[in-house]
């Protein structure tokens, strides 16, 4: 980094605008709709501690540039990290191989449009933070964890932090660019009991700044809170088997939103026609309680950008209204297909990856009822609070590991139950939402989805919910 | 000849690199250059949709000064970024705790056969593109042409070639070149609220023994139209087979489980059990990183050390935890040449096949299920507890009656070990880890 104070892409990328507008042309020297450059340069930290000492530190730099050409269906990419004129120049002629087209376009002269919002006004930039601070915050994660109980046997503590520069540039005349700050503090915790053991998680982060850790969540709270979950788990008992009510926690219940409803709406699977959704837009698919949105625009949320990785200015996008399906997640080459609207959710890993429809933060609107009168209305059922993940696949058949849940008997939470599975299809699942509660929260900013191998970070949330029929895999 | 002079620079800036870290206060150091070309096609309903060319290259370092550790990586190989790289790495290793434990793995001095290893397909590199697109068009043609088949995920083919550079303070420098192709199809049956889907592949080093267009698409078909018009089931206990797919996913589970990080981190369950009993006398598990054309075949691993064939579990009986150089020393063992760079990695991690074949296995089956498809996380390696969402297929009286969804399957490794009463002959690596048909006991299916 030669230059912090003023982090513009000419800093990393030095490549003038000319130039990328030759790129593009070359980019469509063979035909093709439409060309583009995606140059991308990012760099990682990443503090270790475990066994009471900060064991290892990472930095990596990754810097590299994308070129695609759109060509109807069809997509020609090619990449480099060598940002030589005649290296990008070769990646522009392999995406351009894809076209073949008797009439060639140029590319339109190149015009910056300013972006007038920031999705991330954070206060104390953490890559400008001395990695002493850092390395203060895991260690208070971790020794809060370690110091909350005896049983508490080993703990692990990480922070990761990212900023990532993006310049995209294409042959509608596009440029655009963002600075992304991405950070996670991680704590895992081992409780053992009478020669049991088992793991609890917390962490947090988002696209933040250093006083989040003092403003929203301490590092001591995401200590406790992992080694709290271990503790639990230590007392608890086998999870029950087969169908019956499942009530899901606010926020970490999010997985199942963004699982069994948000890939199906992604758009690239219903105009394929391979998700269960594709015809059933402005259809009822849910119970009239339940109203979903993805958000790009949540200020410091971890799945939030200023401009998606096609440069398109994100928008809140209502995908479920009352139970009737309105809307998908865009990408230019899906909406261009479908003849839609722009919705900004064309995302990508990285400089190596072709953009694909994705979510940001996805979450069930609040409805009526209280969390409580949600739990009292179940007499024998599976109240499921924190997940390992979850699987979905264009069928909507779905499951989720739930790491932590609960019995509830005669409406009450009783004992903690552990390494449990839900598993169901979207719709069936949808349609058996009986109440939505007035509680929204959000899971935590750590998490990350996978699409065709492409790993991107995401948030997701909702209210208490309860589900009046549903499979639970254990062992009883 | 070309080839011969880049590899040359990349020595010369692997080594040069290393003495920059020396000389900068690194009491040790490590460098790897990874450089690679990659080709992809994906074709969806005839045509294609995606096609990506590419070259990268990925440097990464560990740098040890006062048993201090830290790494770093990068994807811009300029010398002044690496240079400037290498010295943050030293300056951030003051920041650590020291660990009596770390430190690079001494030099063996022993002799290392790549050519013996044919990590690398002449053939590879010169295929014309029309014939890698034509070999994914034809696979999914194939299947499009059955009616049961109702819309496609694509096909895809690929290549890879990768030079993998590595060099320490140590003197330690070698280079190998490896390369793959792989060819693979997803498609779905059924109607918009009864579909159904699978997938097929096939991977490996050589182009010549990769699976044709019509065996691919043949078993994805198979695979795919033996789920529909699936029934629920009752939550019971019965006897359950593993195609050899989830024998090599439950494998993947013991192999996170035997894993000398998880054991030193007491993170497994087989932590403290070598020489104990884990499993009944039909388990033998192998991790070898020495058969010729393997996928999961190298010289050495991510930090020089040779590759081996490691014995894991010998008829039941747990003999080695496979380890890097760190993990050996926390536990004082040695290292099996199974190191990922900061973890540990498998190699070929296969179980031993037995003597039955899959079909008898089947018969010999009064009542249970088939299992295809696992979805889902739900893996503990702390207690060996797996609880995973599943697909399979009903058997009765030694045939398949019919598919079964939305069920889980729960048990716990520790037990499914000791409950595995047969295994089958047909292991074929088709992946790095992998294994052949099984049949367990007992487990627990959850239905409605």
């Amino acid at each position: 980094m030669k230059n912090r104070t003023s982090l513009t892409y000419k800093d990393h990328f030095h490549i003038p605008h000319g130039e990328l507008q030759k790129i593009l042309n070359i980019a469509l020297s063979r035909g093709g709709d439409f060309s583009e450059v995606f140059l991308e340069y990012k760099t990682y930290n990443l503090i270790n501690m475990e066994e009471d000492i900060i064991k290892e530190t990472a930095e990596s730099i990754s810097l590299g540039l994308g070129v695609r050409v759109l060509s109807g269906e069809k997509t020609g990419y090619g990449y480099t990290n060598d940002l030589s004129f005649e290296k990008i120049k070769k990646a522009a002629l392999t995406a351009a191989s894809i076209a073949s087209d008797r009439t060639i376009r140029n590319a339109s002269p190149l015009s910056s449009t300013p972006i007038h919002h920031n999705f991330y006004p954070v206060k104390r930039p953490i890559h400008k933070e001395k990695l002493e601070r850092k390395i203060t915050l895991v260690k208070k994660a971790y020794l809060s964890a370690q110091n909350f109980n005896p049983k508490i046997k080993k703990v692990k503590a990480s922070f990761i932090d990212q900023i990532q520069h993006i310049l995209i540039v294409n042959s509608e005349g596009l440029v655009a660019s963002d600075v992304r700050p991405l950070v996670k503090l991680v704590c895992v915790a081992i409780g053992e009991k009478e020669g049991k053991r088992e793991a609890g998680f917390s962490g947090g982060g988002g696209r933040i700044g250093m006083e989040y850790f003092v403003d929203l969540l301490t590092p001591e709270e995401i200590g406790r809170e992992a080694a709290m979950e271990a503790l639990n788990l230590l007392d608890a008992v086998e999870p029950p088997a087969g169908e019956m009510p499942v009530v899901l926690s606010p926020g970490h219940s999010g997985v199942l939103v963004h699982e069994a409803v948000g890939h199906l709406l992604e758009a690239d699977f219903n105009r394929k026609k391979t998700s269960i959704f594709w015809d059933k837009m402005g259809k009822k698919v849910a119970a009239s309680q339940v109203t979903i949105f993805d958000d790009p625009t949540i200020p410091y949320f971890r799945g939030s950008y200023n401009i998606d990785d096609e440069g398109t200015a994100p928008k809140k996008t209502l995908l479920i209204e009352k139970g009737t399906m309105t809307g998908m997640l865009q990408d230019r080459l899906s909406a261009k297909l479908m003849d839609k609207e722009l919705t900004g959710h064309g995302r990508r890993q990285d400089y190596a990856s072709i953009p694909i429809p994705r979510m940001s933060n996805t979450y069930i609107d609040k409805g009526e009822y209280t969390p409580e009168e949600i739990i009292k209305s179940v007499k024998r059922g599976f109240y499921a609070s924190k997940y390992q993940g979850g699987q979905v696949e264009d069928s909507g058949k779905f499951t989720f590991s739930v790491s932590s849940g609960f019995l509830i008997e005669e409406g009450k939470i009783t004992a903690p139950v552990k390494q449990a599975t839900l598993i169901g299809t979207n719709i069936g699942v949808l349609k058996s939402i009986e109440m939505v509660g007035s509680d929204l929260e959000f899971g935590l900013q750590t998490g990350t989805c996978g699409k065709e191998g492409q790993e991107i970070p995401v948030a997701d949330g909702c209210p208490t919910v309860k589900i009046s029929r549903m499979t639970v895999g254990g062992l009883k | 000849m070309r080839d011969k002079e880049k590899s040359k620079k990349l020595r010369e800036l692997a080594e040069s690199l290393v003495a920059f870290a020396k000389a900068k206060g690194a009491d040790e150091a490590e460098i790897s250059i990874l450089d690679g070309y990659e080709f992809g096609v994906d074709v969806r309903m005839g045509d294609i949709e995606n096609l990506v060319q590419a070259g990268s290259r990925l440097f990464s370092s560990r740098v040890i000064k006062d048993k201090k550790t830290a790494f770093s990586s990068s994807s811009d190989l300029s010398r002044e970024t690496l240079q400037k790289l290498l010295e943050n790495s030293i300056n951030r290793a003051s920041l650590a705790n020291p660990d009596e434990f770390s430190g690079l793995p001494p030099l063996l001095r022993k002799k290392i056969d790549i050519s013996a290893l044919e990590l690398f397909d002449p053939e590879i590199p010169e295929l014309d593109s029309k014939r890698k697109i034509a070999l994914a068009k034809e696979t999914e043609k194939i299947a499009l042409e059955d009616k049961r088949i109702s819309n496609s995920h694509g096909a895809s083919f690929g290549t890879k070639e990768i030079k993998t550079l590595f060099a320490n303070s140590n003197g330690f420098l070698q280079e190998y070149v490896q390369t793959s192709c792989s060819l693979s199809l997803g498609i779905q049956a059924g109607g918009t609220d009864s579909k159904v889907e699978d997938y097929w592949f096939s991977a490996k080093t050589h182009f010549k023994d990769l699976e044709t267009p019509e065996q691919i698409a043949k078993k994805a078909i198979e695979r795919t139209v033996r789920q529909l018009n699936p029934r629920k089931i009752k939550t019971q206990m019965v006897p359950v087979i593993f195609e050899p797919m989830m024998t090599s996913w439950l494998l993947g589970f013991l192999f996170a489980c035997v894993s000398g990080v998880s054991i030193y981190q007491k993170t497994s369950f087989l932590t403290n059990k070598l020489g104990e009993r884990i499993a009944n006398e039909r388990i033998t598990v192998y991790d070898d990183g020495l058969i010729p054309t393997a996928l999961g075949t190298r010289p050495f691993d991510a930090e020089g050390v040779p590759c081996q064939k490691t014995q894991v579990i010998d008829k039941g009986i747990l003999k080695n935890y496979l380890c890097n150089t760190y993990a050996a020393r926390k536990l004082k063992l040695r290292s099996t040449g199974n190191s990922s760079g900061v973890g540990v990695s498998p190699n070929n991690f296969y179980l031993e096949p037995g003597e039955t074949s899959p079909k008898k296995i089947l018969t010999s089956l009064e009542k249970g299920l088939i299992l295809i498809r696992t979805i889902g996380h739900g893996l503990n390696p702390v207690t060996g507890d797996i609880s995973r969402g599943a697909f399979g297929l009903w058997v009765e009286k030694g045939e398949i009656a019919y598919p079964v969804s939305e069920i889980t399957i729960s048990g716990n490794l520790g037990e499914i070990l000791k409950k595995i009463d047969i295994v089958g002959n047909d292991l074929d690596f088709r992946s790095p880890v992998s294994g052949p048909t099984i049949k367990v006991q007992e487990m627990t299916v959850a239905g409605k």
